[in-house]
Parts: C-alpha cells; sequence; structure tokens
C-alpha cells in the first residue's frame, strides 16, 4: 500500500451464493488521500458492492480491504461499527434519512452513536447545516424539505464525524438536473478542503465533470481505470 | 372439475410461499397458539375438574348414596339380600365382612382401620378406582384407600394388625378411590374374619343407591326403610353420601375462583396476542398482496391466501397444544382427583375440542378483519399501505427524547412504541396480563401459605397427642390416669413451651339448627394461632371466638352475646372474635371455665404442644411416648406442613401463571420481530452510520422497555386486587372469612420487585429478535425492504 492510498483492496472476490458468479472476481484497486475516484459500470457489474466493501458493510469472501490503513475485512461487527462512525461517511442515492428525526437530529445522529458529547456534536452539526445552506431547517423534519435539501441534510450527516473517506452511492441519482449540478459542486467543493470521495455512479457526465479518475467495472472485474483530463 | 380446484388452491400455494418466506414469524404463531391452546385446555380441564367433581366422580363410580353396617348376628345373608328389593333401592351391593382395626406401620401406630372384604373393586355399587397396584387376590393383601406417598405405606409396604392373634401382617398390593369412603382398606372377603380381634361381634357392610337420596331428610328415611326391612338392631351404623360430599366440596370448590381467574387471563391473553401476531402479519405482507393483485389475484383470493398463511401455523399450533394441555392436565389432575378424593380425573373429551377449536376460530377471526381490508384494497394501495408508520406519529416522542441525557440507541429505543400506538397498546396489555399473572401467582401462593399455616397450626402446634395410640382399640376409652399420665409426660419435659388441653362436645346455640362444635381449652390457648378474622382471641371469663359459619348461621356479630346450652349448663357468652376455621359446621372456641360442662373427661379430644426453640418435635414426640408407654390409647405426633389442598393449589398457579408468561413473553418476540421487519431499512442505516451490535440491541430491547414499565404500573395494583378478590372468593367457597393477614402479602418493596416482572417477560421477549437484528449485516438490512 502507498504512503498516500486511503483505501486499497487486494485480490478481493465477493461471493453471494455458493456456485453463483462473484459480484466482485479477483479485484485489486486503491484510492489515494484527498483523490476523487469514480466507479461506474452497468448493473450488476459489482459497483455496490465494492462501496459496500470499502465502506465496511459487508465482507469480502477472499482478499483484503484496507482502509486508512487498517484492515477492515477481519474486523468484528462491533468493530466495522466502529470504522464506519470514524472512518467512513456515506451518502445514499435515496438519502435514507430517519423520517422521525429532525434535520439537527439527523445530523448528530453519528456523532452521537461514536460517543461525542452533545455539545461538542451540536456545535460541529450547527456548522456542517450552515456550511450546507440548510441551517434554517434545523428543527424541520425531512419530509418537509426538497430533494437536494435532503441530500445536503445527507451530506452534513456523513461529514459530522470528520471522516477521511466520504463515499457516495449516486448521489445525485435522485435529484433533478439543476440540483444535481449544486449536489456536484458541493461535493467538488469538500474535495478542494481536501475530501477524499469515492463516487459510484451511472452517470458520465457526473464522474467525468469530478472526478480525477474513474475506475469501470465490468461483471465484478476491473474493465478500465482512466483518468480525467 | 380441475379449473376451480386450481383457482382456489393456487392461493394456498402461493400463501405457502409466504410462510416459508416468514418462517420465524409462522414458528412465531405456531408457538403462541400453542401455548394458548394448552393454556385453554388446562384451563377448561381444571375448571371441569373443580366444577362439582364429587358429583360426577360420584355418577361414573356408582357412589353409594347409604352405607349400612349391620350386626351380622341378628341379620342373616338372605335378610340383607331381600333390602336390595326394597321400594326406593335403586342398587345394592354386599354384604361385605367388615372389620376395625388398630394397626401398625414400620413400628410406629397407624391408626384405626375400617377394612372391608370384597371379590373385586367394581359393583353395582361404590366402583372403587384402583389407582395403582392390583385388587387383592389372596390372604395377607390389602388395598388402602388414597394414594402412596407422604412418607405412609407404599405398595409393598407392610401393614401389622394389632390387637389381634398372631398380629396378621397385610402388603399393600394396591391404592383405590371409593368415592363415598365406603372403608380404609380392602382386602379379600375370607380375610375379614381373620382379622377381627376375640370378642369384637362380626359386621357386614350393604351398600345402597336409592332414588331419592338428595337431602339428609330423604337419606335418614332411606336408612329408616331399610332398618325397618331387618331385625331390631341389626343396622348398628349409617353413613350418608352427603357427608362425603361436604368434605370433598369442602376442599374442591375452593380452587375454583383462581382456576377461574387464570382462564380468564390466559383467554384475554390469547385473544390480544393472536390478534396482534395475525394483523401485524396480514399488515407487513400487504406488499406482497399488492404485487400479487397485479398479477391477477381476486380479492377472495387474497382473503384465502392469508387466512391460510395464519392458519397452517395456527393449525399447527393448536393440534400441538391441545396435546400438550393433556401432557400438562394429566399429572394436575392426578394431584386434583387426590384432594377431591374422587379416583381419578381425566380431561374431558369437549375440552380437548372446545380449547383448540375455538382457538383456531379466534385466529381466523383475527385474521379475517386485515385480510378482507386487504382483499378490498387497490393494488396500489396494498403495495403503499403498511409499509411504514403513518407519517407524523411518534415524531414528537423522538425530539424530547433526542433532548433527554439518556444514550442514543436508548432514546430512539424509548420513543419508538409512539410510532405504532395501537401495536403498542395491544403488547402492553399482553405484558401487563402476563406480569398481573406472576404477581398476582406470587401473591395467591402466598396468601395460601398463611392459610395453610393457620388452618395446619403447623407452627403453632408442632405437636399434637392425640388417641390414636398403640394402647387403643374399637370402643376403648383412655382412663383418668391415662389422662393424667399426658399431662405429667408434656409437663416434665424440657422443650415443652406451652401445653394445653383441648375438650370438645356438641354444643347447642339458639338461632342454630343442629349441633355446634364446642371447643374448649382448659388454659392459655392464645399461642395455639388461630387467625383472628375480626375482634380479639377470648380472654376475659364469659368471652367466646366462634367461626365464619357460626356467625353465618346464628345471624350474630362480634360482640354480640349468645346463650350456649352445653348439656349440663345454660351459660350466655359474649363473642370476642371471629377466627378462620373453615368449614360448613359451626364452632365456637372458648376456655373450660366459660364452658361448664365440656370439660369432662370423655371430652378430651387432644393435648396441644409448643415446644421451646430449638427443640425437635420428633425428638420430642419420641420422647413422650416413650413416657407414655406402649399401652397408653395417647400418642403424640409432630405436625406435618401444609394440607395437600394448599400444596396442589400452588402447584397450578405455578403452572399457570407460567405459561401466561411464556404466552406474553411470545406475544412481544412477535411485536418487536414485527417491528424489527417494518424498520429493517433504518436498522441498515443506523447500522451504516456506525451503530454497533451492542447499541443496537439496546435500541431494540428499549422498544419494549418503556410499555413494560407501564405494564408493571398497571400490573402491580390489578395483581393485588385480583389476589384480594380470588382469596376472598375462594374464602367464600370454604364458608370462611379470613385474616387481613391473608390478603396483604404485598409489602411495598416486595410489591416493586415482583412489578419487574413485567419488565423481565419484556426483555426476554425481546433478547432473540433484538439478537438478530443486532447481528443482521448492513448490507443486508439496506437492501431488505
Amino acid at each position: 500500500m502507498g504512503q498516500d492510498d486511503l483505501i486499497r483492496l487486494d485480490n478481493v472476490t465477493k461471493t453471494y451464493q455458493a456456485g453463483a458468479p462473484p459480484a466482485l472476481a479477483d479485484l485489486s484497486m486503491d484510492v489515494a488521500a484527498g483523490e476523487v475516484a469514480a466507479v461506474m459500470g452497468p448493473s450488476g457489474s459489482g459497483k455496490s458492492t465494492l462501496l459496500n466493501l470499502v465502506a465496511g458493510l459487508d465482507r469480502p469472501t477472499e482478499g483484503t480491504v484496507t482502509v486508512a490503513g487498517r484492515r477492515i475485512d477481519n474486523l468484528s461487527e462491533s468493530g466495522l461499527a466502529r470504522f464506519r462512525a470514524r472512518h467512513v461517511g456515506i451518502i445514499f442515492q435515496f438519502f435514507n434519512l430517519l423520517d422521525d428525526l429532525t434535520v439537527e437530529d439527523n445530523v448528530l445522529l453519528p456523532a452521537q452513536l461514536a460517543g461525542a458529547s452533545r455539545r461538542v456534536a451540536r456545535a460541529r452539526a450547527g456548522e456542517l447545516l450552515e456550511r450546507m445552506g440548510i441551517e434554517q431547517h434545523r428543527d424541520d423534519y425531512p419530509a418537509r424539505l426538497s430533494g437536494g435539501q435532503r441530500q445536503r441534510v445527507a451530506i452534513a450527516r456523513a461529514l459530522v464525524n470528520a471522516p477521511e473517506l466520504l463515499l457516495a452511492d449516486e448521489p445525485t441519482g435522485a435529484l433533478d438536473t439543476a440540483t444535481g449540478l449544486a449536489i456536484g459542486r458541493l461535493l467538488q467543493q469538500l474535495n478542494a478542503d481536501g475530501q477524499t470521495l469515492v463516487l459510484v455512479t451511472h452517470d458520465a457526465a457526473l464522474a467525468d465533470r469530478y472526478a480525477a479518475r474513474t475506475i469501470r467495472l465490468l461483471d465484478g472485474r476491473l474493465a478500465a481505470a482512466g483518468v480525467a483530463a | 372439475m380441475s379449473w376451480p380446484r386450481r383457482y382456489w388452491l393456487g392461493p394456498v400455494r402461493t400463501a405457502s410461499g409466504g410462510m416459508r418466506r416468514h418462517k420465524v414469524q409462522a414458528i412465531a404463531i405456531g408457538l403462541v397458539v400453542l401455548v394458548s391452546t394448552a393454556s385453554a385446555t388446562l384451563g377448561l380441564a381444571l375448571l371441569a375438574a373443580s366444577n362439582a367433581p364429587f358429583t360426577r366422580a360420584f355418577g361414573t363410580q356408582n357412589g353409594a348414596h347409604v352405607t349400612v353396617t349391620v350386626n351380622a348376628a341378628r341379620a342373616s345373608t338372605a335378610d340383607l339380600a331381600a333390602t336390595s328389593h326394597l321400594a326406593g333401592v335403586t342398587a345394592a351391593a354386599g354384604p361385605f365382612s367388615e372389620s376395625v382395626v388398630q394397626t401398625q406401620f414400620q413400628g410406629q401406630p397407624f391408626g384405626q382401620m375400617a377394612l372391608a372384604g370384597r371379590a373385586s373393586p367394581g359393583g353395582p355399587v361404590d366402583d372403587v378406582v384402583l389407582n395403582a397396584g392390583h385388587w387383592p387376590d389372596g390372604p395377607g393383601q390389602v388395598v388402602l384407600d388414597g394414594s402412596a406417598g407422604g412418607g405412609g405405606p407404599a405398595l409393598g409396604s407392610t401393614i401389622t394388625v394389632t390387637g389381634v392373634p398372631g398380629a396378621p401382617a397385610l402388603v399393600v398390593v394396591g391404592f383405590g378411590d371409593s368415592v363415598t369412603n365406603t372403608a380404609d382398606g380392602w382386602v379379600t372377603p375370607g380375610e375379614v374374619a381373620r382379622l377381627r380381634a376375640p370378642g369384637v361381634p362380626q359386621s357386614t357392610q350393604m351398600l345402597y343407591r336409592f332414588s331419592h337420596a338428595a337431602s339428609y331428610g330423604e337419606v335418614r328415611a332411606d336408612v329408616t326403610e331399610v332398618s325397618r326391612a331387618l331385625p331390631a338392631g341389626a343396622v348398628t351404623g349409617a353413613a350418608s353420601w352427603l357427608a362425603a360430599q361436604d368434605q370433598a366440596t369442602g376442599n374442591g370448590a375452593i380452587m375454583e375462583p383462581f382456576v377461574v381467574a387464570f382462564a380468564l387471563i390466559g383467554l384475554v391473553m390469547a385473544v390480544l396476542i393472536v390478534g396482534n401476531v395475525v394483523s401485524g402479519a396480514v399488515v407487513a405482507s400487504y406488499t406482497r398482496i399488492g404485487v400479487l393483485k397485479c398479477i391477477g389475484l381476486s380479492p377472495a383470493q387474497v382473503v384465502v391466501t392469508y387466512l391460510s398463511r395464519v392458519g397452517w401455523p395456527a393449525l399447527a399450533g393448536c393440534l400441538v397444544g391441545v396435546v400438550a394441555g393433556n401432557v400438562l392436565a394429566a399429572p394436575v389432575l392426578h394431584n386434583s382427583a387426590g384432594a377431591y378424593g374422587v379416583g381419578s380425573q381425566q380431561v374431558p373429551w369437549w375440552a380437548s375440542v372446545i380449547a383448540p377449536a375455538g382457538m383456531f376460530a379466534l385466529v381466523l377471526l383475527a385474521g379475517f378483519g386485515p385480510a378482507l381490508r386487504a382483499g378490498r384494497l387497490s393494488a396500489a394501495e396494498a403495495i403503499a399501505a403498511g409499509r411504514a408508520p403513518r407519517a407524523g406519529r411518534g415524531y414528537a416522542a423522538h425530539r424530547l427524547a433526542a433532548r433527554l441525557r439518556l444514550r442514543r440507541p436508548a432514546g430512539l429505543g424509548l420513543a419508538a412504541p409512539f410510532a405504532r400506538p395501537a401495536r403498542t397498546a395491544v403488547t402492553l396489555s399482553a405484558v401487563a396480563f402476563g406480569a398481573t399473572a406472576v404477581i398476582f401467582a406470587f401473591g395467591l401462593s402466598s396468601s395460601l401459605s398463611r392459610a395453610a399455616a393457620s388452618q395446619s397450626h403447623s407452627a403453632t402446634i408442632p405437636v399434637r397427642v392425640e388417641p390414636f395410640g398403640p394402647g387403643g382399640g374399637p370402643g376403648q376409652m383412655p382412663t383418668p390416669a391415662q389422662d393424667a399420665a399426658v399431662v405429667s409426660a408434656l409437663r416434665t419435659q424440657p422443650g415443652t413451651r406451652h401445653e394445653v388441653t383441648l375438650y370438645g362436645n356438641g354444643v347447642k346455640v339458639p338461632g342454630i339448627a343442629g349441633t355446634v362444635s364446642a371447643q374448649a381449652y382448659d388454659g392459655d390457648a392464645a399461642w395455639t394461632g388461630y387467625g383472628v378474622i375480626a375482634g380479639h382471641w377470648y380472654g376475659a371469663p364469659g368471652e367466646v371466638d366462634v367461626n365464619t359459619a357460626f356467625l353465618d348461621q346464628s345471624g350474630l356479630a362480634v360482640g354480640d352475646t349468645a346463650t350456649v346450652n352445653t348439656g349440663t349448663a345454660q351459660v350466655t357468652v359474649r363473642i370476642a372474635g371471629e377466627v378462620f376455621d373453615p368449614g360448613s359446621e359451626p364452632r365456637v372456641f372458648a376456655s373450660t371455665r366459660t364452658l361448664p360442662g365440656v370439660a369432662s373427661p370423655a371430652n378430651v379430644e387432644e393435648y396441644d404442644v409448643a415446644l421451646r426453640p430449638g427443640v425437635s418435635a420428633d425428638s420430642y414426640v419420641q420422647a413422650v411416648n416413650g413416657a407414655l408407654g406402649a399401652k397408653n390409647p395417647w400418642q403424640a405426633t409432630s405436625q406435618q406442613d401444609g394440607v395437600k389442598f394448599y400444596t396442589i393449589a400452588s402447584g397450578l398457579v405455578s403452572v399457570l401463571a407460567l405459561m401466561v408468561a411464556v404466552a406474553a413473553g411470545l406475544g412481544v418476540l412477535n411485536t418487536v420481530l414485527m417491528t424489527t421487519r417494518d424498520r429493517v431499512h433504518d436498522l441498515g442505516v443506523f447500522k451504516a452510520l456506525g451503530m454497533r451490535p451492542g447499541q443496537v440491541l439496546t435500541m431494540v430491547v428499549c422498544w419494549i422497555a418503556g410499555p413494560a414499565v407501564v405494564a408493571a404500573a398497571v400490573a402491580a395494583p390489578a395483581a393485588v386486587a385480583l389476589n384480594n378478590a380470588t382469596v376472598r372468593a375462594m374464602a367464600g367457597t370454604a364458608h370462611t372469612g379470613i385474616p387481613a393477614s391473608f390478603t396483604q402479602v404485598f409489602p411495598p418493596s416486595r410489591l416493586a420487585l415482583l412489578s419487574l416482572a413485567a419488565v423481565a417477560i419484556a426483555v426476554a421477549g425481546a433478547l432473540l429478535p433484538a439478537s438478530w437484528a443486532a447481528r443482521a449485516r448492513p448490507a443486508v438490512a439496506l437492501h431488505a425492504e
């Protein structure tokens, strides 16, 4: 693993059912700290599986996954949970906000789960909501927000524990074009501030526009890796 | 014909697919229904057992309305046979030769026994139920009335008949029950002559059933008819079936209130849990219903599909449950039969039909409403419905919980029940009923234990001296010298703390028909430990205590005066208190000075003894009996704890409470399972955000902890009220009031501790699904919706 690599996968295979073709097959790749990498590929190519393995949401069948200098493929469920809380922020296509919590409580939640004091967490959440331009909605429930606002809440929530790695699964997939562009710019700004970002997307334009590197998957294997101009 | 078959079987197959997909829920439905059915079967069986068991046993065993004892020297076999054709006699059995003997077991006096010679247990009257062993088929064998155990003879034990030349030994070859207690044991007809003491006249017994024997008056008329038909002086005694019935129902009817209480709790629990489970299962499957409708399922098929889906596991639960109920009922009914003295009791066939059929109907009824709603929904509505809590519910609770100084998983868990208030209310009710049953069971056991101690006086009178010793015999009275020897023996024993002589005789009290049993003590007897219901134990001259039956029958109250005719004197007494002495026989307790004439040597019933601390009752008894010698009819015995009824009742209470608690726990398991299914996606999100398995476990357990605390707050007073009502109802059936101490069994600290039963039931029920939720991989949970 290179000194600057934040993510490294070595010969990773993931099989969901014995006898079935693997979702990922003998995949090796890395992402450097501060980089924006886009993972692209058709449906069933293994994009979500790759994201789950890097986020510690699932374990590989074979191979090793190292994130932020730590092997995570052999961690217990508790260890993985701690890893996710401290090192990874995840942004989902459909936001996955908790409908029964206010915007502020949604953003506070990962910090509280990680054991942060309420005062520190609230300060950090307030700062992020302001940075996302949604501080006036802190006491609203997600159902009252637009799609773009919800995704901003989701980004704030992903960043509340200041993770080294931000994973975004189709972050603009559920948004209209203009809102998608705004969210894209926000992510770009985060990267400019040093945030490592992995984007999983179908959207070639999004990848071309914001990612320094595109990792293409096909049938669970690395198809090609390109560097944006 | 094949088209309609396919048309209707298709949905059932579809449902089976759904059931396989929800194995845990199907198992949970099956288990809840199993426990509920078993509980209902046991409850119905116990209700049947406690509902006039004597009458039923009397019918099935052709009980004797009258057992007539005849001096065989005065009536021939032909005379006796002729009585079976008297008007009003519907059946007769006998003559059976009879002998009243003194016995010893393991070298110790075993008391007086009436042994009848019968060739077989059956017959047109008094069909003796053989509980164990075989009927005597040769000399030296005996079948004893009752059952083995309790330190008495067992199968193969030997009993020695004393006072008879050669002291013949009898091997116990069986145990049987005569519903009217026609004898204490049975031997072969030829054996009786060998067991008769020299000089004792030969007696026989005739057993009759009459067309009219419903009242004591009718029974007396029947006995008079038989006596007239026989030579004068032939009939030496007659026992009425009504006396045996009084004795049996005195024990049996007392069980009804708590069996009814548990049966009602079980039924309500079953309704709540099954309804919750079934409607939850249907609601959880609306999406699937929508999909099935999209591909062409008709509303009727949807209804059939969902009733089938809950019906199959419910049917399995009903079938296994009825078997389990029968298995559980067997030992309980065996004990119950012993308590009632009715030979044997079985689960009635209708209980094995009604319990599962009723429970299955209940399941279908509970499922029909939601299934019908699902059938009527449009496909789009069905897909949308039931996927998540209605928007807005529980939000305020979450907002409040977020501001409390709680760990976040605990706060999230405590707020969650508000999202599904109806489901929460039903679960809360189930937990409350379960906790009520547990608290009630503890309370009732304590109340029964206090009643048992008060009735047996085993704690206050550990030793009694009674006239059943080896020197006794039929018709033999202890002499004044033997009485004096007892008093002397007791007073010289260093272990004696208190001793008092108890005299008993019948007295007359105006206003009470028949005889009142007078219990007169020749000294201080406050230490004998009668539970005082009202007033106080007598102290001043002229004061008496009475039992509840006395007050009920006389119409008098504590503080009133009464006139007592002792046969030799008429005295006016003041009723100082009402004491706990169950039974329908009126009794009066007083000093011998208050009731002159009762304290005659012929009326000495027993000597009651209290021991100094640390003195062993058994060694004391041995010392006293050693001092009395082998020829004294008085014999000291140590008092064993408890009356058999109370032991059985406590066992029953425990079994019933356990079943209700298990059912409540399963109800919780289902609710939590349904909630985890509802919120599986949220659980995935929580995990993705870093919630650890331990935090998930905490959160899920907290889903049910809040309702459990509320359930505990409801259950505690409910159980106290239920215990009070049940104990009073039991006392009512036993014709007695009760001392306040019998119901004051819940000091605040104990009640608070017992209330934790609600939390324990809830946590136990929630732990399994909570651990499943904690172990679930976040990637799976996120995509499981």
